[in-house]
């Protein structure tokens, strides 16, 4: 190993990526993703659209309507006078989330403890969006029910509901922090493919194979520029986070910061790798970009807990660095357990060994001869 | 002893043979020349050499064997190698004087005063002194690789491998890196080996080897060779035998010919070896036209075509005409203007200033021009074609781009292909086919629609002898029998002369405008049209 070798070799990239301007896509690139998916992704339903026929308009219907229209999660329309048929082709044409029926005699039969029915109608286009708005129907109706009726059913059960980590169900705590797992799984890796692949591309790959310029060299004087480049996002992803997303941090920042590190070098060895079987720039980003994303999205326990896997899926989530890296970022956001916890060391240890292992396959398989 | 050994090397590319058997020795301080056809083997063999490919056999230079690039390693810092392609290992963003640091850096040379000279003492042979901060993507191709030859140059390399360096590089350039070259053998006691497509240059080199599909075929001096091939050479006479074939300026026989003999050049080597192997060489023909037009007595007339690239003026004030039916040869050093200009003949680069006027119709808005596309034929440097699709499919592609009628297109398409010899590779990828087969497939795609003016730029560089005797006898047939006018961008000086008038720029300035006759008397002491490009570019010779 010659510093002096490495160091023009460094010296290049660093010139070619800021005359090239794609310096600009290393830092524009995450920035992108952490704000689109991050306003983008809302699993909480605000502002359902809901249409109430209040056919009773007694004083506890109209409680009951009140309530929902005093919540945020409800835009409500209290009519009456209007067929079942008509308010039902109101959803057909998706401009109403949900119909409420209050039936006539609601108020005596509920008097008369005669369990009167209340219809409801929901939009099941999104099953998962339908679900959360029944659930949040079926909410308002018990609270209202438990209120105004001031004597308690005897066998009703009050549920003292307290979400763990993450108290007000905000979405941004759920999901920014698994961005921050996918943005330093993909980007990295993209440009150290591209590093590479564009040399082989262009034909200044020569420069290496012809001369004495040893593969350890030539490899680490590609890894060290991207290493340097994407250190400085993890800090740049973290004040998105916990500024513009308002995510709380409870854990150690050096945890976040060391275990960022060995994931951006498990993404470096990614690229090398794609760089040994690719030959154009345009392959190298695309098989990038598919070996990447999927995983980092679909393991990443954002949209589904690893826990709550089975079998294969199970098995692919383990495959992946992904979990082992969200797993000690959701920690340090939301939990603040950090190495106390054997969980988070045992994967801060598979962190470090797939980083390793990642890089050292990259580099014997970077060959140094035409073909 | 020799240098330089090459031993029974074979090199192999996912399974196919790419150079079988070649051996070869050389002295220090020699030029040793590669020439062939593409695809015969020679880049193989210099990858090889310098230890970038997996091959079998075995080289031994300076007392020191390897038989893999992996033992080849410890000889890399007496080992130089410029691969095939202009500028290609050049990084278009860094500058000349970043060049030669980033290229010392990496041979791991001290600093010392007498790298200092040594680099200055380069800086200047290449001519690219004034231009040391000039990113290397904005110098002209013949700038690119000079400062690919000094960059390969600057760690004192005992052995240089060069392929095809001159190759789409002018005159004037090719001159320079051959200067630079003989310069540093006589001075550093360097073995080259450069693979050349122009026979002049191999002409000049200490021993000269052919290849041909895989295989060294003949060796020897320059006037050796010649010598095996005088008594087949011919002045230009109708063949009568089989083993026989006429070109622009010669007629080569195996079978002896009644008429006079003529002094042959190195090319005679690429025909007589196809004639000896039994090799079909391809008749070229030309039948008339589908549609006779009546093709006016000025095509083109530009009037002060200017181009400026921001303060860079790529074309100044240049007027120009082309006539009914000439072959109009527009020649220049890289970076003189010719593509520009031909670039703005199509439209593809919006005119400065200055007047077209083409067909008789002066051209102001897109919609002119569009009308005038029927009647214009152009094959790019690169050739444009699809790389994944057939000849076939390529040609029916531009013929519907043309709206030709189906049956028409399949008509003509199946006769163009007979006519000029590439019927065979009719279902095969332009990626695994010789250059010289995509050009005149190219050349055939743009005559599909029959035009009147046919703008060809640069279509013979990287193309074999045999290649481009075809592609004149195609292009003066078309003349003969369609008279259309063409006009051509070559680096061939000897093309040149089967042009009916040259027009020269230089600069962006158009310096000269006469027929090669007319050019010879100007000239007199000219011995080739070669001394006649240098005479206006500069005083040497």
């Amino acid at each position: 190993m010659n510093s002096g070798v490495i160091a023009a070799y460094i010296l290049k990239e660093f010139k070619e990526l800021l005359r090239s301007r794609m310096i600009a896509i290393v830092y524009i690139l995450p920035t992108m993703i952490i704000i689109l998916f991050g306003y983008g992704i809302r699993m909480e339903v605000t502002h359902a659209r809901t249409l109430i026929i209040d056919n009773d308009r007694s004083k506890i219907s109209q409680d009951l309507t009140v309530r929902f229209q005093n919540s945020k999660y409800f835009d409500t329309k209290v009519v009456t006078g209007i067929t079942l048929k008509e308010a039902l082709e109101s959803i057909k044409r998706a401009k109403t989330d949900i119909l409420i029926i209050i039936p006539d005699r609601f108020e005596k039969e509920l008097l008369k403890r005669e369990k009167p029915e209340i219809a409801v109608f929901v939009d099941g286009a999104f099953p998962v969006r339908a679900s959360t708005m029944e659930n949040y129907v079926k909410g308002v109706i018990f609270d209202a029910a438990s209120t105004i009726l001031k004597e308690k059913p005897k066998n009703l059960v009050t549920i003292n509901n307290r979400n763990l980590f993450n108290q007000p169900m905000r979405d941004e705590d759920a999901i920014v922090p698994g961005l921050i797992g996918l943005i330093l799984l993909v980007a990295p890796a993209i440009l150290s493919a591209l590093l590479i692949v564009k040399e082989k591309e262009e034909g200044t790959i020569f420069n290496f194979y012809s001369s004495a310029v040893s593969r350890g060299e030539f490899i680490l004087a590609k890894i060290v520029p991207v290493f340097i480049l994407h250190s400085i996002n993890i800090f740049i992803l973290f004040l998105w986070a916990t500024w513009l997303f308002e995510v709380p941090f409870r854990g150690s920042f050096t945890l976040y910061w060391l275990s960022s590190e060995l994931y951006i070098l498990t993404s470096i060895g990614i690229g090398l790798l794609v760089s040994v079987i690719t030959r154009s720039q345009i392959v190298a980003i695309v098989l990038t970009i598919i070996i990447t994303i999927i995983p980092g999205f679909l393991y990443s326990g954002m949209l589904m807990p690893i826990s709550s896997m089975s079998g294969e899926s199970k098995i692919e989530a383990h495959i992946y660095p992904v979990m082992y890296y969200n797993h000690i970022i959701y920690d340090t956001f939301l939990i603040g357990q950090g190495l106390d916890s054997p969980k988070n060391r045992l994967y801060l240890v598979i962190l470090l060994f797939y980083a390793l292992f990642m890089l050292l396959l990259g580099s014997r398989l970077v060959k140094k001869e035409t073909g | 002893m020799a240098d330089l050994e090459l031993k029974k090397i074979t090199v192999t590319h996912k399974r196919v043979v790419a150079i079988k058997d070649a051996s070869l020795r050389a002295q220090e301080g020699e030029i040793v020349g590669f020439i062939g056809a593409d695809g015969a083997g020679k880049s193989s063999l210099m990858h090889a050499v310098a230890g970038v490919a997996s091959f079998e056999g075995e080289v031994v230079f300076k007392g020191r064997t390897f038989r893999s690039p992996k033992e080849a390693e410890p000889l890399k810092p007496l080992i130089g190698l410029m691969p095939q392609g202009i500028g290609l290992v050049l990084y278009k963003n860094l500058t000349v004087d970043e060049h030669l640091t980033f290229f010392t850096k990496i041979r791991n040379i001290p600093e010392s005063p007498s790298l200092r000279e040594y680099r200055q003492r380069l800086l200047e042979m290449a001519g690219l002194s004034p231009f040391t901060d000039r990113p290397a993507g904005k110098l002209s191709g013949g700038m690119k690789q000079k400062l690919s030859l000094i960059c390969t140059l600057i760690h004192r390399p005992k052995l240089l491998i060069l392929d095809e360096p001159t190759t789409g590089v002018d005159p004037l350039s090719r001159l320079e890196l051959w200067d630079i070259l003989d310069e540093i053998r006589k001075s550093e006691g360097t073995i080259a080996l450069v693979s050349t497509a122009y026979m002049e240059e191999a002409a000049k080199m200490d021993r000269v080897y052919l290849f041909d599909s895989g295989e060294i075929i003949a060796s020897g001096t320059a006037s050796e060779l010649l010598e095996k091939v005088a008594e087949y050479s011919y002045e230009p006479t109708p063949c009568t035998t089989r083993r026989c074939i006429t070109t622009m300026d010669y007629t080569y026989s195996i079978d002896p010919l009644d008429a006079p003999r003529k002094t042959p050049t190195l090319e005679a080597l690429f025909f007589i070896n196809a004639l000896r192997e039994g090799q079909q060489i391809p008749h070229i023909e030309i039948s008339d036209r589908e549609n006779k037009i009546a093709v006016p007595p000025v095509v083109m007339e530009a009037k002060g075509l200017t181009k400026r690239f921001g303060d860079f003026v790529a074309d100044d004030h240049i007027d120009m005409q082309l006539r009914g039916g000439e072959i109009l040869g527009l020649l220049g050093a890289n970076g003189a203007g010719k593509t520009t200009f031909i670039k703005m003949l199509l439209g593809l680069y919006p005119i400065d200033e200055g007047e077209l006027t083409l067909l008789g119709k002066p051209i102001k808005s897109a919609k002119e021009r569009r009308e005038l596309k029927a009647s214009i034929g152009y094959v790019s440097q690169q050739f444009s074609l699809y790389k994944d699709m057939t000849v076939r499919e390529n040609l029916h592609y531009f013929a519907s781009m043309h709206a030709l009628d189906i049956g028409k297109a399949q008509e003509r398409i199946s006769r163009y292909a007979k006519e000029l010899g590439f019927e065979k590779y009719m279902d095969e990828l332009p990626s695994d086919l010789p250059l010289g087969i995509n050009q005149r497939f190219s050349v055939a795609a743009a005559l599909l629609h029959e035009p009147v003016v046919l703008f060809l730029d640069e279509p013979t560089s990287g193309v074999d002898a045999i290649a481009r005797s075809q592609f004149w006898q195609m292009i003066t047939l078309l003349k003969k029998k369609w008279g259309i006018s063409i006009l051509i961008t070559t680096h061939y000086m000897s093309e040149a002369e089967y042009c009916d008038r040259i027009v020269l720029l230089k600069e962006g300035k158009k310096v000269a405008d006469d027929s090669v006759e007319n050019l010879y008397k100007k000239f007199p002491k000219a011995k080739s049209f070669e001394e006649i490009f240098l005479h206006y570019y500069e005083d040497r010779i």
